[in-house]
């Protein structure tokens, strides 16, 4: 073989003819007597290198937006009670005190220790999103709340907590919906959305894989939702399941993108003990902030049921809406969540 | 083979960045205002922040204005946010106020980048019931609150006492002289 002879297979080839001029023995580039030379290895390093660190990128990426953690993120509890049999499944009562309204709804239910057990912690969920006073019925009635939570006390709860995450300034909030103040003489611990308050749990939704929730939902025994009726701009009203927003923390944007879903994958998240929708006033229009009386409606009703869709499409009727009009119920009943056909559940009207 | 080793391992990187990112985040927001009829940010800011500097008539103002742009609307006004920006939203300044007395009252503006969005959210917004201001059609008093709308910003106030409602048309005539 001479220098510029090709190699044949089995010859041994010099280093040094390896080096000229970039051109291997063959003539190609980078190929040697097996078929890659340095400069080839050096570009497939170069790739894999490029690889591993987009790979390494990525799953940092993944990690910021809370997938793929190896930790094991714990689960909210299933807080719903047996269903007894021949008990009503929704209660509706109407009359002009709000808080009698409350006694005569759950009393209807079989009274609050059907749902609540003595020693017993219990989280009660209002909608204090909004710098707002009672009669701008933005946020749920005070009156209501404070019932609700003289009820689970006399239950024999052991702890009872308030709690919501305000949209507005929860200073303002807490104290201009008149919800802070009655649930303290009630006997509840309120729970104000500090940075200190919330868990990271897995949500395990279609959209939703993990969230920061206040932490009296992952540690209660019971949860008691109590939302208000409103017209909603994106998701046509807000009232059970929309609630469930209010227990998160983070930028709400990211939740609005696919709003109806969002809401399903919350309420499928959480599975309260009872849901008690405050209709005292109810807001027609310009929800969810409100703020002119102009579209409040009086309407001194309180509807009591576990069944949230069944609440839902109740709530969608006094807005004037078709429940079936409204994507969060129409895909709370896909995901088995409730019935929006609430005459069809065993249930019974008072007052009026 | 070399080839087809390089192309498979060229192709990994763009895919996989792609991907993740596409999991965990949405298409931003469409800019929906022309951009011709767009005041320039910095400019629009400073003259939005302008309406408070010296509080309006009747009133002080009780924390530092905020701004709020198009998604951080969301975590001032929620699910109405949508209204708002399919309108052209551009910013909102928002102000919690005090009369001497002490009755609070709020005071939002949105700056919608001209004054036909700022009319077309008015009337998105006006209620059936609507009581339109003597002498200002541009102007709703609804109990505890006042709206209007003039050049290219759009007025929301709120009161929480009769006092405070007394004094929302004083300060929205206030805000509107200095809407340019």
């Amino acid at each position: 073989m001479t220098d510029r002879d090709p190699p044949r297979p089995g010859d041994v080839v010099p280093e040094s003819r390896l080096r000229e001029g970039g051109k291997n023995a063959s003539g190609g580039d980078g190929a040697g007597a097996d078929g890659i030379d340095r400069r080839a290895l050096f570009r497939v390093g170069l790739t894999a290198a490029v690889a591993a660190g987009s790979v390494a990128l990525g799953l940092g990426l993944r990690a910021r937006d809370g997938h793929g953690r190896g930790k094991t993120l714990p689960k909210l509890k299933d807080h719903r009670v047996d269903k007894v049999q021949g008990a009503l499944e929704m209660a509706i009562v109407r009359g002009p005190d709000p808080a009698a309204n409350v006694r005569r709804a759950v009393e209807a239910m079989g009274g609050m220790g059907r749902f609540v057990k003595r020693g017993e912690r219990v989280v009660i969920k209002p909608n204090i999103g909004w710098n707002r006073l009672p009669e701008q019925a933005a946020n749920t009635n005070p009156e209501v709340v404070a019932e609700v939570v003289k009820l689970v006390a006399a239950a024999g709860a052991s702890k009872i907590w308030v709690t919501d995450v305000s949209v507005n300034t929860p200073e303002q909030c807490f104290a201009r919906s008149g919800i802070e103040k009655a649930a303290k003489a009630a006997g509840a611990i309120v729970v104000r959305p500090d940075a200190p308050a919330f868990r990271e749990v897995d949500v395990a939704g279609k959209l939703l894989r993990t969230a920061d929730i206040l932490f009296p939902f992952v540690e209660a025994d019971r949860v008691i939702n109590i939302p208000v009726v409103k017209q909603h701009g994106l998701s046509g009203a807000t009232m059970a399941m929309k609630n469930w927003y209010g227990m998160l923390g983070g930028q709400r944007v990211k939740l609005h993108q696919n709003i109806h879903l969002s809401i399903v994958d919350l309420a499928s998240m959480i599975k309260p003990t009872l849901t008690i929708m405050d209709a005292t006033r109810i807001l027609l229009a310009n929800g969810p902030t409100g703020g002119s009386l102009a579209d409040v409606k009086q309407m001194d009703t309180i509807a009591v049921s576990s069944d949230e869709v069944a609440l839902d499409a109740f709530g969608a009727g006094l807005l004037g809406l078709s429940p079936t009009s409204l994507g969060f119920i129409v895909e709370g009943m896909k995901a088995g969540l409730g019935t929006p056909e609430w005459r069809n559940l065993k249930f019974e009207e008072l007052g009026g | 083979m070399r080839i087809l080793l390089f192309a498979v391992l060229a192709v990994i990187p763009p895919s996989l960045i792609g991907t993740l990112v596409w999991q965990g985040r949405k298409t931003p927001p469409t800019e929906h205002a022309p951009a011709a009829a767009r005041p320039s940010g910095q400019e629009a800011d400073a003259t939005l922040r302008a309406l408070f500097e010296a509080p309006p008539a009747g009133v002080k103002l009780k924390e530092k204005v905020a701004l709020y742009d198009e998604k951080g609307l969301f975590d001032y006004i929620d699910g109405a946010a949508p209204i708002f920006i399919d309108r052209h939203f551009r910013k909102l300044a928002a102000s919690e106020m005090a009369t001497p007395e002490g009755s609070d009252l709020v005071c939002d503006v949105y700056d919608m980048a001209t004054p036909e969005n700022a009319q077309a959210i008015f009337d998105k917004e006006k209620s059936t019931t609507a009581k339109f201001v003597d002498g200002w059609p541009e102007a709703i008093a609804g109990p505890m609150s006042f709206v209007f709308h003039h050049t290219r910003y759009y007025a929301k106030l709120t009161a929480f006492d009769a006092k405070a409602e007394a004094a929302l048309p004083v300060v929205a005539r206030s805000l509107k002289e200095k809407m340019r």
